[in-house]
This record gives C-alpha cells, sequence and structure tokens, in this order.
C-alpha cells in the first residue's frame, strides 16, 4: 500500500498533463464537429481528396460521417494514439525510473518481496489510468451532448470511448516488459514514443477489410470504431488477442523482474 | 551464533569477474571489517547479502536463512547504507524517512528526530536541495532507524566530515553495544582499525585472508630504527626475521619479525644514541602483506 501510494503521488504531476492534453484535444475535435458536418456532401468531397490508407489510419469513415457516433471514429484515433503513449511511458518508467534515479536500491532492500514492489507499481499506474480515463469520458461525453444535434447511444459512445483504456493497457504492458528486459533505461520518452508511432503506422497500411492480417499487428485497429457502432459490440477475437498480451507481458514481467540482477550504479 | 554465513560465494558475471569461492562468517555482535581495493568484490558480496544480485553458486545466509528464500523476512532486521546514496527527488527528508519507516511496521519517528539530532539533519530540507554530505546523512538516518539487528555498510564513510564521522562511528558502537551486528566494507584502513574486531580482506574476487585485527597486528613484524655512535656493516643485522635493512650513515631501518629477545641481545652488543620502536599500522601491513601477493 505504501508503495502504492508512493508511486501515486510521484504520478500526479504526469497524469494531470496528460489528462490536459486529452481534454484539448477531445474539446478541438467535438468542437469542430458542427462546422465539418454543416455540408457533410462538401466534407465527403474533401475526406475523399485523401488517399484511402490516410483515411483508414486516421478513422474517417464516410458511411457515418454525418452522426456524432460515425464522427467519433476520427477523433477517438487520436485520443487513443495520446493515450497509448502516456500509458507506456508510464509503463516503462515504472521500473527505469527506479534504475536512474539510483533509487533501486533503497527500495529493493526494504522487507518486500519483488512481487509487492511491482504490483505496488502496477496498481499506481492503473489507478492514474483509470482516472485519466474518467475524466476524459466525462469531457468527451458532455462535448458530445453539446455538440450532437441528435440524441446518441451513451453505451455505444462509453463502448468507443473505453476502448482507449484497453489500448493502454496493451501499451502500459509492453512498457512494462520492457522496462524489466532493457537493463537501463535513461529515459522513457524515447522509447515509447518509438514503440506507439511504429504501431501506428502499421495502422495505417492495413485496409478496411475485417480479415487484414496486419490489423492483428497493431493494437490501434483491436478496437474498431466502426465495428462497434454497426455491432454493438467489440469483436471478440480482439479482445483475446488484447487479453493474451497484456497478461503473457505482465507474467512475463514478473518473472523477469523476480531474477534480476539489480547492480551498483 | 553466527549471523551472516557466507559458504563458497562465487558470482560470475560472464565475461567480468565478480566474486571466486568466497566464505566467512560473522558472529552476533561482532563488527566485521571487509576490506580491499576498488573493483575487488566487496560491493558484489554485499549485493548479494541484501538478496539484490544472485550468487552462480554458493550460498549465503543471514540470521540462519537463505538470502534469497527469506529475503523480505531476513531485510527486515537489516539496515543498509550503501557508498552512494541516491533517493526520490522532489521528496522532504522527513517524507523519505516516513516512507522508509513504512516498510518496518513499527512507528520510528522518535529514532527519526534522535538519529536527525546527532547527525545534525535539517528535516523540513528537499533532498534535492542537500549537499553530498547531508545526503549520505540521510542515508545513515534511513539505514538505523528501524533499530536493525544486521547493520551492512558499504563504504559508508565518504563525503563526511571527521567530526560527523566521529559521531558516525560513535553511533555504530552504540548500536553494537545494545547487541547489533555490523559488516563494514571500506578500502580505508585506518577507519577499519578504529573500529573492527575482525576482519577479511578481498582481492581479486577472493577472500586472502581473514583475521583478527589484534592478530593481524601482532603476528606481525616490528620497525626499527636506529642511532649508533659508529657506522655498522650491513651484515651484522643480518640474522633471521630481519628485512629491509636500510643504512643512511648512522641510521639504521629494519623490519624484525620473531624473537624480540634475540634482536634486544644483538642491539645491546652496539653502542646506541637513539632507538625507536614502531608498531606498524594495519596500513602497512595490508601493503606488506599486499605487495607479497601481486
Amino acid at each position: 500500500m505504501n508503495i502504492f501510494l508512493h508511486e501515486l503521488r510521484s504520478f500526479r504531476k504526469s497524469v494531470i498533463i496528460w489528462t490536459l492534453s486529452l481534454i484539448a484535444l477531445t474539446v478541438v475535435f467535438f468542437a469542430l464537429f458542427p462546422a465539418l458536418t454543416k455540408d457533410i456532401s462538401e466534407t465527403k468531397n474533401l475526406i475523399l481528396g485523401f488517399p484511402e490508407a490516410i483515411r483508414n489510419g486516421m478513422g474517417l469513415v464516410l458511411d457515418h460521417f454525418g452522426t456524432i457516433l460515425g464522427y467519433y471514429a476520427f477523433p477517438i484515433n487520436f485520443v487513443i494514439l495520446v493515450g497509448a503513449i502516456q500509458a507506456m511511458n508510464m509503463g516503462t518508467s515504472v521500473v527505469s525510473k527506479e534504475v536512474r534515479d539510483k533509487t533501486a536500491d533503497f527500495l529493493l532492500t526494504k522487507p518486500v518481496t519483488r512481487i509487492k514492489i511491482l504490483t505496488g507499481k502496477i496498481l499506481a499506474v492503473l489507478a492514474s489510468l483509470v482516472l485519466t480515463n474518467g475524466i476524459y469520458l466525462f469531457v468527451a461525453t458532455l462535448m458530445a451532448r453539446f455538440v450532437s444535434k441528435e440524441p446518441f447511444s451513451f453505451k455505444l459512445f462509453f463502448m468507443i470511448s473505453i476502448s482507449l483504456f484497453f489500448v493502454q493497457l496493451i501499451f502500459m504492458s509492453l512498457g512494462i516488459l520492457l522496462s524489466v528486459i532493457i537493463p537501463k533505461i535513461k529515459s522513457a520518452v524515447p522509447i515509447s514514443l518509438g514503440t506507439v508511432f511504429f504501431f501506428y503506422f502499421i495502422n495505417f497500411l492495413c485496409t478496411t477489410a475485417s480479415d487484414d492480417v496486419l490489423r492483428y499487428l497493431t493494437p490501434f485497429k483491436y478496437f474498431d470504431p466502426t465495428y462497434i457502432v454497426e455491432h454493438g459490440s467489440y469483436e471478440p477475437v480482439f479482445i483475446l488477442i488484447s487479453i493474451a498480451i497484456i497478461l503473457v507481458s505482465i507474467t512475463a514481467s514478473y518473472l523477469i523482474y523476480e531474477r534480476k540482477d539489480v547492480h551498483a550504479v | 551464533m553466527n549471523v551472516i554465513e557466507i559458504s563458497n560465494l562465487t558470482k560470475s558475471y560472464g565475461k567480468s569477474r565478480g566474486i571466486i569461492d568466497v566464505s566467512f562468517e560473522v558472529s552476533q555482535g561482532e563488527i566485521f571489517g571487509f576490506i580491499g581495493p576498488n573493483g575487488a568484490g566487496k560491493s558484489t558480496t554485499i549485493r548479494t547479502l541484501l538478496g539484490l544480485i544472485h550468487g552462480s553458486s554458493g550460498s549465503a545466509k543471514i540470521f540462519g536463512k537463505d538470502v534469497h528464500e527469506f529475503g523480505p523476512e531476513i531485510r527486515k532486521e537489516i539496515g543498509y547504507l550503501p557508498s552512494e546514496v541516491f533517493y526520490y527527488d522532489g521528496m522532504k527528508v522527513i517524507d523519505l524517512l516516513k516512507y522508509s519507516a513504512s516498510f518496518y511496521k513499527k512507528n520510528c519517528n522518535a529514532r527519526i528526530n534522535y538519529l536527525a539530532g546527532i547527525m545534525d539533519l535539517d528535516l523540513t530540507k528537499k533532498i534535492d536541495d542537500l549537499s553530498y554530505g547531508n545526503k549520505k546523512k540521510v542515508g545513515i538516518v534511513q539505514g538505523l532507524l528501524h533499530e536493525p539487528k544486521l547493520i551492512i555498510l558499504d563504504e559508508p564513510t565518504s563525503g563526511l566530515d571527521p567530526l560527523m564521522q566521529q559521531k558516525f562511528f560513535d553511533l555504530l558502537k552504540e548500536e553494537n553495544k545494545k547487541g547489533a551486528t555490523i559488516l563494514f566494507s571500506s578500502h580505508i584502513l585506518g577507519e577499519v582499525q578504529r573500529l573492527c574486531d575482525r576482519v577479511a580482506i578481498i582481492k581479486e574476487g577472493r577472500i586472502i585472508k581473514l583475521e583478527k585485527i589484534s592478530t593481524l597486528k601482532e603476528n606481525n613484524y616490528k620497525k626499527f630504527k636506529l642511532e649508533t655512535k659508529s657506522i655498522l656493516n650491513k651484515s651484522f643485522f643480518e640474522l633471521p626475521g630481519v628485512s629491509k635493512i636500510e643504512i643512511n650513515g648512522n641510521t639504521i631501518d629494519f623490519l624484525f619479525k620473531g624473537n624480540l629477545n634475540i634482536i634486544m641481545k644483538k642491539l645491546s652488543e652496539i653502542e646506541l644514541t637513539n632507538i625507536w620502536i614502531h608498531e606498524p599500522d594495519l596500513e602497512e601491513i595490508f601493503m606488506h602483506y599486499y605487495a607479497k601477493e601481486v
């Protein structure tokens, strides 16, 4: 518990900054909605001017662009990108900051198991992410209500919004795994930015076809807003893949961290 | 009872050495010195005891329990002060100490204030703003605040001024009187000599000597310096046990190891104007011993 609280406190600043950026992003994107949908055919023409890959990658889906839920695929795409960087940053810094700031000696010579240490740290990241998502969801719902002339399904809106959390969990787990594998990480940012953008670019290579193999390679394609709107559910196979990635990464992280040698600085 | 038992502990780092076949015991209430040059394997041994690194073979036990199997339980009773202390920036000294205390499930507030008083440490300052020496003091308070039964110190005195060093040593002696066992690692022989009962000397990953400080000094040579009336020939001193004879006009220096009566009888044959007989300090013994090994 003390580790959890200590870590949570150390994330305070970072949670505030990331949440504020997500809020700013959301407010700007939703504020664009009335203008973009005022003359829907003109907007569609404009969008058609982009190559298909870009449209797919950015969540610009023409069929539903006029409705708030269809439009939401566009902003959520960027929200998830930013959220993924946040989650991976936090995940990566969980263990690496102890090494970088040379505080590992302090913590690991205390009478606690490494399992408890890692658990406290992961829970602190989870709590931070839950907080970010809660605030994001609140602001996004408010904005959507505000700009949409027609009523919309909150269930679907919630399902799309919360895919932010799922993608964050995936990147958090990857971050934690990397931070226990790589001996010394000077800064979490290059690693998280690199990894997140790598997967984000794969996202641009995907086509809309649901059987595209590339879709399996990038978490950015696991929770397709169009599918959610059309089916009212997530795609089961991708739920399973997400759970598998998270479980394997976290389990491996525990095993590696437990056996890891912590060297003098 | 042995507080620390290390037997045949080896740690190899692939290409670099680590430690080889290290064995020693430290019994309850002892102040045990662990000396050797930088990079000899002192920290590797200590970090294994603390469960920070895993030995490749051999075993290490504290309070009779394996350091990895019972790590958290053992560490309840260990206080550790590393050679360089690093703490979470942005925290106040008192917050860091309270965080540290929160791991031990007992109220350490009185103890924190007591130790901070002795070490002259301002608890309200931010850790980032502290000088190296003051950070070290935080480390000392942090290491002793839960009244550990075993205190492990890895080159603890760097950064402390002589006055603070004295206070720190007094503190250690006080803890020792209360029953704490101390493992004191250092490359400064003077401080080990001041504090410790026994020493292990480690070199290139191996323990090369394990001895009581008193024996280490007893078993060794004495330094003689003479001033004579007449100039003597070197061959006069060629006795078993005499070495390093240096004659500079009327002054003669040599080392002697053996029965003192023999050398005193020999000296009575000559006309002395002055004589000095020195006990060598540990530093000289160490260098002497060390030189032989190279």
